[in-house]
């Protein structure tokens, strides 16, 4: 009794800073020495695969990148993901974002992988006429809704370089959303995917796929089951998943994706996280009965 | 070879070194936390200044309102509007009898987004919703034999995609008859990948085999189950936000269900917001430890001896500050 009465006492002064090293050690330790733990992509994650997958070739596809520096981890190993994807599949791009700090972090995103070749077999892609980069607008809810209705009239009618867009051939043939054949968000908040489905994707039946941050992810689950979302990949597991299947695609090594790095450190990092909850249970429980 | 420009490798050096100062915040609080924080801070004000300025003020209302010549400045235009709404923002500061100016404005974006919320979120959130809460619980299974079953029917199923559903209609309409849900991996057309997908469905015990059939009669027992389990969870979650009537008795019996209910969902959400915050701390340790950059990035800016580096210096700080600083300048 007098041993269990210690071990509770020197439980209950336990620092928590010892917690803090132990997710220290699961993080680091991973990344220095790889496990190779295996992934095996969800279903929500495949259907976001198969919906650009099953894009006909050549096809003008619209990605809004609403980030910021804070969601980077989670997201951008999709957005490279999915702009590969796109590459190989021919698709021209046209990129927005609602998001104030998103433009250096997308025009970073767009060197490294549109404007560069970013997978063997792949070429640079030229600003105007394989893709656009409409840059940043103000208004949230109010730009959504706007270019439902008319893209031009949203950005007056020029790209971020001042481009008008009668001038750029990426865009003919595209005034609205609905004339996308698919709409890819990554998308780390609001304004994101959830304002897109309530405000666009049921007024105009829009196909769209998303990616979000895991705390997203309960909020979109429900547009994925009811079909408002055709697929959706949520959070760092996620993300590193269909990073998984686009490096399958493209015939490069799964495991050298930054996403698929990270998944053992998540898998580890989560088991320190349960440790510590059944820990913090039972210093509560056995001191409430003493 | 892609060489950095200097100034992009010292930005990196920092990004490391305000790492650790952050993290240096579990010791106590320190002059290297503080140092980090002001910067965040003011960095980010900075940056939302200029952007909306850049972004909203000067395009949209300034460079609207610039007259092309002095004898134009008077002259209407409906850009005055957001220019007046701006500036009844700051009547209080003028006299406190006229702060109520301030409300117009407020109403004004107040009105607006509940004009395009109201609707939209009626018709996404609501409508929709419902639609899929309250579908039949009585679910057959698909019968992949029978005309009537479309490729979007078909798409839907585990280990399918639109591509495979139009192969194996396309086999069914080539006279082939599936005697069993396994052959269908065996249809005609198929990668090796995609047949691959379709065995791995099978196994799952709410998946392929028992959602698909190939003949009718057949129910989907995991659906059916989850679309009662659904319907109770929905009734019962909305019965404990019931306050007109005491929640005792059967009534608080079924409010409670519905507190269990929530509460599967609040840990759904505790475990996605513990996912995002982990991803932050890896995002991090990948960057200061070079994972996520190319070999040829991470030899030119050398992360981990960058976080030795800055480590020591944050350590070496601390210490100097503790044993010289603070004795000397003692706390009020």
């Amino acid at each position: 009794m007098a041993a269990r009465n210690a071990l509770l006492g020197f439980l209950e002064r336990f620092d928590r800073r010892w917690i803090f090293l132990a997710m220290g050690l699961a993080i680091v330790l991973p990344l220095l020495y790889p496990l190779g733990l295996p992934a095996d992509p969800s279903p929500m994650v495949k259907a976001v695969f198969y919906a650009i997958d099953d894009l006909p070739a050549g096809s003008t596809v619209l990605v809004s990148v609403d980030v910021d520096p804070a969601s980077r981890p989670e997201l951008e190993p999709f957005f490279h993901a999915a702009v590969r994807h796109l590459k190989k599949k021919g698709c021209k791009l046209v990129f927005l974002t609602l998001w104030y700090q998103a433009p250096p972090l997308v025009e970073h995103w767009i060197k490294d992988d549109v404007e560069s070749a970013s997978f063997p077999g792949d070429r640079p892609y030229r600003s105007g006429e394989d893709y656009v980069w409409l840059g940043f607008r103000e208004g949230k809810a109010v730009v959504i809704a706007g270019i439902g209705q008319d893209l031009a009239a949203t950005f007056n009618g020029q790209d971020a370089a001042g481009t008008p867009f009668a001038e750029l051939p990426v865009l003919r043939g595209f005034a609205r959303l609905a004339d996308f054949p698919l709409i890819v968000l990554v998308s780390a908040g609001a304004p994101g995917a959830k304002e897109y489905v309530q405000l666009v994707q049921s007024r105009y039946n829009l196909k769209i796929v998303a990616a979000s941050t895991a705390v997203s992810l309960t909020d979109l689950t429900p547009y994925y089951q009811s079909g408002q979302l055709l697929g959706l990949a949520g959070g760092m597991v996620d993300t590193a998943e269909y990073e998984i299947l686009v490096a399958r695609f493209l015939g490069l090594d799964p495991k050298e994706g930054v996403g698929a790095k990270a998944l053992d450190v998540l898998n580890i990092g989560h088991l320190v996280v349960i440790f510590a909850i059944v820990l913090g249970n039972v210093i509560y429980f056995a001191g409430r009965r003493r | 070879m892609h060489t950095l420009p200097w100034f992009d490798v010292v930005g990196f050096w920092i990004g490391i070194f305000l790492t650790f100062a952050i993290l240096s915040y579990l010791y106590k609080d320190n002059p290297f936390y503080k140092l980090a924080e002001h910067l965040f801070v003011g960095v980010s004000i900075g940056y939302v200044i200029t952007q909306q300025y850049y972004n909203v003020i000067k395009p949209n209302l300034l460079e609207r309102l610039a007259p092309a010549h002095w004898t134009d400045a008077l002259r209407p235009s409906v850009y005055w509007i957001p220019l007046v709404l701006v500036a009844l923002l700051f009547a209080r500061m003028v006299s406190r009898r006229i702060a109520w100016l301030g409300r117009y404005p407020l109403a004004f974006v107040v009105a607006l987004y509940a004009g395009i919320q109201i609707n939209a979120v009626a018709e996404s959130d609501l409508a929709e919703q419902i639609t899929v809460s309250t579908r039949s619980p009585i679910v057959p299974k698909k019968d992949v034999n029978d005309p009537a079953t479309t490729v979007r029917d078909l798409a839907s199923l585990p280990g399918f995609t639109p591509a495979v559903a139009e192969k194996v209609v396309a086999a069914r309409v080539a006279g082939r008859r599936y005697g069993s849900v396994d052959e269908l991996a065996d249809t005609p057309g198929l990668t090796s990948a995609q047949r691959q997908d379709l065995r791995d469905a099978i196994a799952d015990f709410h998946g392929l085999a028992a959602q698909a059939a190939v003949e009718p009669g057949h129910h989907d027992g995991f659906a059916i189950a989850s679309r009662i389990f659904l319907l109770i969870g929905l009734c019962a979650s909305l019965v404990y936000f019931y306050f007109s009537a005491p929640q005792t008795g059967a009534l608080g019996k079924v409010a409670r269900f519905g507190v269990y209910v929530l509460m599967v969902g609040f840990g759904a959400s505790f475990g996605s917001t513990v996912q995002g915050r982990l991803a932050l701390a890896v995002g991090r340790a990948m960057d200061v430890l070079d994972k996520d950059k190319s070999p040829e990035l991470a030899a030119q800016i050398h992360g981990p001896a960058v976080s030795i580096a800055s480590i020591v210096v944050i350590l070496v700080g601390i210490v100097v500050w503790e044993k010289v600083y603070l004795p000397r300048h003692p706390r009020p």
